[in-house]
């Protein structure tokens, strides 16, 4: 019998996956990361947002009959997630922390402490497939397309996929809330967690204020158009994404969009959804789970969460990668992941520097 | 598999005799010991009972003890209660505790600073179980001090110079507050012979039900409540009083206090067997405060070669053996402990094994803790 150390968070979907591990007859071991404290006094009032969370984990576990332990990665978490996705907006970036989570942070404490624990896997409730077979191991779509999370997952260290298993890769969220009601779990109804973790409240430009005091990024800036031309005034570029069409103030003639934030002139250049589209792809840290493909291989990217995958040609670069879209896309964002698939197959991908018009020089 | 238990500093079981004693008081005898007919007498008969019973223990008389719900909340009633009754003469008092104090203590102190209601100044001990004297002194010369010095240290085992320090404090007319927890029914404690002012203890790591504690205050010592709502406890702790749970830990701390030189004896040698066991078959070990005297019933063991002690409980126990890490309050975190950083400085290379024995401790449990303990060190240093 094989021992597996699930990752809890307390939500429906790794409830399942424990209950689903359990059920087959595995030695189960359920864990629960803390990774932050909201409260910056560090005397009282330590309400962690992930408590609940731990609660209803150990809950499950109990109910299950296997034992759960809470991995305090608190330090690492701050210092590889929080700070990071602080000083991407610093940077007039749009940074993705889950990816980050679970590249740097989660996936890598998982492995080592359940090494100490005597683990032979890893496992977590993320909807994707893993393909183990004799050239090495894959990582591939989740059967559900409306709830696959192949896309957060590029980042993970490749050694470790042959000790990842992932239950609920074959299962759709129906079936998954399903099962849950039939286990009988505490958490079979609990609503979907849609913000991110450390950001409760849903104001990340509140975290952004609280850690970087008084910034460039959350001072007033100009809006201007592609051609210089000053249209109006905003309250920080902190606050702006590529493609975002809310929140820049009234008074143009059509709908205009985010195209590009400028931080070393605090500018938020706008223009039409036209001038949104852009037909090449720059990508720094890039992270393979397979052999790097050959140059000018033809694969395809999904550069959103639930956007799907579109063709591209893909180039190494000295420090990453290029990759020419057939198709021009909208909103191409810089510090958002660049996700590259062969079919269904989890290929790799990295960070989105920046995107371009090849085309057109 | 068969579990062993080797936590018994962070929580013990409720005594048969406990539980026999606190039975009458759940259902049958009931009554609100403040209410004027039989049920009340009944009740407050019962309570006064428990109190001369936890007074006689202390060597203390009945008017100086006061019942409350717990450790932390005697700790912090010793501690604020005093400054409060400090401020309420006009005077700035100042807090000096130990480095190795348990978080009531500590926290409560730092907390006292920051609202503004004392100095609070935090006294070093070493590792051999020294306490910086002269740090006492001077917090004395300032004016009116509150010490506070555990009797036994919860996460080491050390045994602070409890009499020595009370003679100090005595000579400066200062006040002495000592967290007795770890130590009744484990070192003698008397207050007769000892010149201590305040000291909180609980209920349950002597086998009594949880939520119970005393404080001790002897008389004269100026104290104010925190709770408002009553004249319950002679004012100082209002709200009605638990009964069964008062009849509880009195009957634990009576127990306690008889068994406590043949218990300690059987501990200690418990105690140093398992000790033995250890560095017979673990090197790069370390007994943590081993020069330092020593309570009975705890073993801290520093290992050497594992970054992540919080994994080595865990794994401890899957393999069925409970210990804790520093302290049951901190395990799952995984920063290094106050007490352990206090002794042995910040970068302490050592993870923290604490095992601390009981009533129902056997040589046989300790052997398999041993076998335990070197399978899980030695994968986790190969890892």
């Amino acid at each position: 019998m094989s021992r597996v150390l699930v990752a809890m968070s307390g939500g429906v979907d790794s409830s399942v996956a424990a209950a689903l591990l359990t059920e087959a007859g595995q030695d189960v071991i359920g864990v629960t990361m803390k990774t932050f404290c909201y409260s910056d006094t560090p005397s009282h009032g330590k309400t962690c947002c992930g408590l609940d969370g731990i609660t209803d984990a150990k809950r499950v576990a109990a109910a299950l009959g296997i034992p759960h332990y809470v991995f305090d990665v608190e330090e690492d978490f701050t210092r590889d997630v929080i700070d990071d996705f602080v000083s991407e907006y610093a940077q007039g970036r749009t940074p993705n922390p889950c990816v980050r989570c679970n590249g740097n942070t989660k996936f890598r404490d998982l492995m080592r402490r359940g090494r100490a624990l005597g683990c032979d896997h890893i496992a977590s409730g993320h909807y994707v497939r893993v393909h183990h077979r004799e050239g090495g191991t894959s990582l591939l779509r989740g059967l559900d397309p409306a709830k696959d999370q192949s896309y957060f997952l590029w980042g993970l260290p490749r050694e470790i996929l042959p000790s990842l298993a992932f239950p609920l890769g074959k299962l759709t969220k129906d079936e998954v809330r399903a099962r849950a009601k039939a286990f009988g779990l505490v958490t079979a109804d609990k609503p979907e967690s849609q913000e991110i973790c450390f950001v409760p409240t849903g104001d990340y430009r509140d975290l952004l204020r609280r850690r970087l005091g008084s910034h460039p990024a959350l001072e007033a800036g100009p809006i201007v158009r592609a051609s210089g031309e000053v249209v109006g005034e905003h309250t920080g570029y902190a606050g702006f994404t590529v493609g975002q069409r809310k929140g820049l103030g009234g008074g143009f003639r059509e709908s205009v969009f985010v195209l590009e934030i400028r931080p070393e002139t605090r500018e938020v250049v706008v223009g039409t959804h036209d001038e949104l589209f852009r037909d090449e792809v720059q990508v720094g840290e890039v992270n393979w789970l397979t052999d790097p493909p050959l140059s000018r291989a033809e694969l395809h990217v999904q550069l959103r969460y639930r956007a799907p995958a579109v063709a591209a040609t893909v180039e190494q670069t000295s420090d990453g990668l290029t990759l020419s879209l057939t198709e021009p896309q909208a909103a191409v964002t810089p510090g958002q992941s660049a996700v590259l698939f062969d079919g269904d197959r989890l290929l790799g991908g990295g960070r989105i520097v920046g995107g371009g018009h090849p085309g057109r020089l | 598999m068969h579990h062993i238990y080797l936590d018994y500093a962070a929580t013990t079981p409720v005594r048969e005799e406990v539980r026999a004693a606190m039975a009458p008081y759940l259902s049958g005898v009931f009554g609100n010991p403040s209410s004027a007919h039989r049920w009340g007498r009944e009740a407050a008969e019962a309570l006064e009972q428990a109190r001369a019973d936890a007074a006689q223990a202390l060597g203390a008389r009945p008017s100086e003890v006061t019942f409350v719900r717990g450790g932390t909340e005697s700790d912090n009633l010793a501690l604020f209660g005093w400054c409060l009754a400090q401020r309420s003469r006009g005077e700035s008092p100042t807090l000096a505790v130990s480095a190795l104090e348990h978080h009531a203590v500590l926290e409560a102190a730092e907390w006292a600073e920051e609202a503004g209601l004392a100095r609070t100044v935090k006294v070093g001990v070493t590792a051999q179980g020294r306490v910086a004297l002269d740090e006492v002194r001077r917090a004395l010369a300032t004016g009116p001090t509150l010490v506070s010095v555990m009797w036994v240290n919860n996460e080491s085992g050390m045994v602070l110079p409890i009499a020595e320090i009370a003679e100090l404090v005595a000579a400066s007319g200062g006040t002495l507050h000592s967290d007795v927890a770890q130590a009744v029914g484990k070192v003698p404690i008397d207050v007769r012979e000892v010149p201590v002012d305040l000291l909180s203890g609980t209920g349950h790591k002597i086998y009594g039900p949880k939520g119970t504690g005393f404080l001790f205050a002897r008389e004269g010592t100026p104290l104010e409540p925190l709770l408002h709502g009553g004249g319950q406890e002679r004012g100082l702790r209002p709200g009605t009083q638990d009964v069964a749970g008062a009849v509880g830990l009195a009957t634990a701390l009576r127990l306690a206090v008889a068994e406590q030189k043949t218990e300690g004896k059987r501990l200690t040698e418990l105690r140093e067997c398992l000790e033995k066991g250890l560095v017979a078959e673990l090197d790069r070990i370390r007994i943590n405060a081993g020069e330092a005297r020593r309570a009975p019933h705890v073993l801290s063991v520093g290992v050497e070669g594992i970054s992540d002690g919080a994994a080595l409980v865990m794994a401890l126990d899957l393999e069925g053996v409970a210990v804790s890490g520093g302290s049951a309050c901190t395990s799952g975190s995984a920063k290094a402990s106050h007490v352990m950083e206090a002794l042995y400085g910040a970068d302490d290379p050592f993870a923290t094994l604490r095992f601390s024995l009981g009533r129902d401790t056997t040589t046989e449990h300790l052997q398999r803790a041993i076998r335990a303990t070197v399978a899980v060190v030695g994968r986790m240093r190969g890892a």
